[in-house]
């Protein structure tokens, strides 16, 4: 009797570690939750170019069907992801930050906030996102906030966020980009201006 | 210790299995209950849904670009002899015709830049037709997304969605 308790425990924490462990490392776990995740890593800004394709691994596919369901595949497609600023701190709705750069490897690109359960925040503002045209070719720059900045720049809003993080789109990548993405690519700085009550 | 050795045994086949188990059915069920809350939202079967442009009160889909006009249609070719008729209207900027399966999978993509793109979906299991595209799963989404990066554009892109079809023959 003793001994079919000790198997009934087994098999029930078995369950438990094999479920908790999949969530878990499948960023399906409610408190672990955003998309900046990946093989490649180019200055902080993380992507799997098995999005979308049968290549990916279980955890890819898994993560991607929670916070990036209908993504497409690489060869039209490529998404970045970061949630953190130039000094490794979470990007929070409580902080400013200075988003640049220039020129990208694709036919258009855009870089949009989404907040911890990867939706747009919920304001009106209609400043969650720039994209290729709005800033124009060359070098760029916008500033992420929860309030507009004076001035006419650019201007994501992060109000309504808490944390969040900024997904770059690579639409229609050039070859160089999907082949190297170290070299072909020069992500956008993320520079923290400044912070609210209890910023650090 | 020799007597833990069995249920040690037990608790670590029974962690793999369900850890694979949870992996292997997510997409699946996650993409099942994505499909259930675009139907409650309005997504029809066998036709493209004309969409609201995307803000933070009206987004359907996870990550979500407000740049994009995007228009689903929800299929099901349960039946072998189905045969779906898919057709992407004239669109001057970028504009793509995105397959997905029930795994999630972008299965294939049509990029129609400037141009009409029509094209017949056919049941798992079919035979390769020219025009034609196998689906992996009888059941899935069409996805058509248009560069409209603002509310003129997106205004312009429904008018070119008149186009777009998506019925079974």
């Amino acid at each position: 009797m003793k001994r079919a308790g000790a198997y009934l425990a087994a098999v029930v924490l078995g369950l438990a570690l094999g479920l908790g462990s999949a969530l878990w490392l499948a960023g399906l776990w409610p408190a672990r939750s955003n998309m900046a995740f990946g093989d490649i890593d180019v200055g902080g800004w993380r992507s799997d170019f098995a999005i979308g394709s049968k290549a990916a691994d279980p955890y890819v596919r898994a993560r991607v069907a929670r916070h990036g369901l209908l993504a497409l595949a690489k060869t039209e497609a490529v998404y970045f992801t970061r949630a953190a600023d130039d000094t490794g701190a979470p990007l929070r709705e409580g902080c400013s930050y200075r988003l640049s750069g220039g020129q990208m490897p694709a036919g258009w690109w855009s870089v949009t906030l989404y907040n911890a359960a990867s939706m747009l925040p919920a304001n009106t503002d209609g400043a969650l996102s720039i994209d290729a045209e709005r800033a124009g070719g060359g070098a760029w720059s916008a500033v992420i906030a929860p309030e507009r900045p004076a001035g006419e720049g650019l201007w994501i809003s992060s109000r309504g966020a808490d944390t969040f993080d900024l997904t770059l789109r690579l639409y229609m990548p050039d070859v160089a980009l999907l082949a190297d993405p170290n070299t072909a690519l020069t992500p956008p700085v993320i520079k923290r201006l400044s912070c609210g009550e209890g910023g650090a | 210790m020799k007597r833990w050795a069995g249920p040690l045994a037990a608790l670590l086949a029974t962690a793999a299995a369900a850890h694979a188990l949870t992996l292997h059915f997510a997409p699946a069920v996650i993409m099942d209950r994505a499909m259930a809350a675009l139907a409650a939202r309005g997504i029809a079967l066998h036709a493209f849904t004309t969409p609201q442009r995307v803000t933070p009160q009206a987004q359907s889909v996870v990550r979500s670009s407000p740049d994009l006009y995007y228009a689903l249609c929800r299929y099901d070719l349960g039946d072998p002899a189905a045969r779906l008729a898919v057709r992407m209207g004239v669109w001057p900027d970028y504009q793509s015709l995105a397959f997905f399966d029930a795994r999630t999978d972008n299965f294939a993509t049509l990029r129609g830049t400037g141009r009409q793109i029509a094209v017949r979906l056919l049941p798992p299991g079919s035979a390769p037709e020219a025009g034609a595209i196998v689906s992996p799963s009888a059941q899935g989404v069409i996805l058509i997304r248009r560069l409209a990066p603002t509310a003129e554009r997106f205004a312009a892109a429904a008018e070119a969605g008149k186009a777009d079809a998506c019925k079974l023959e």
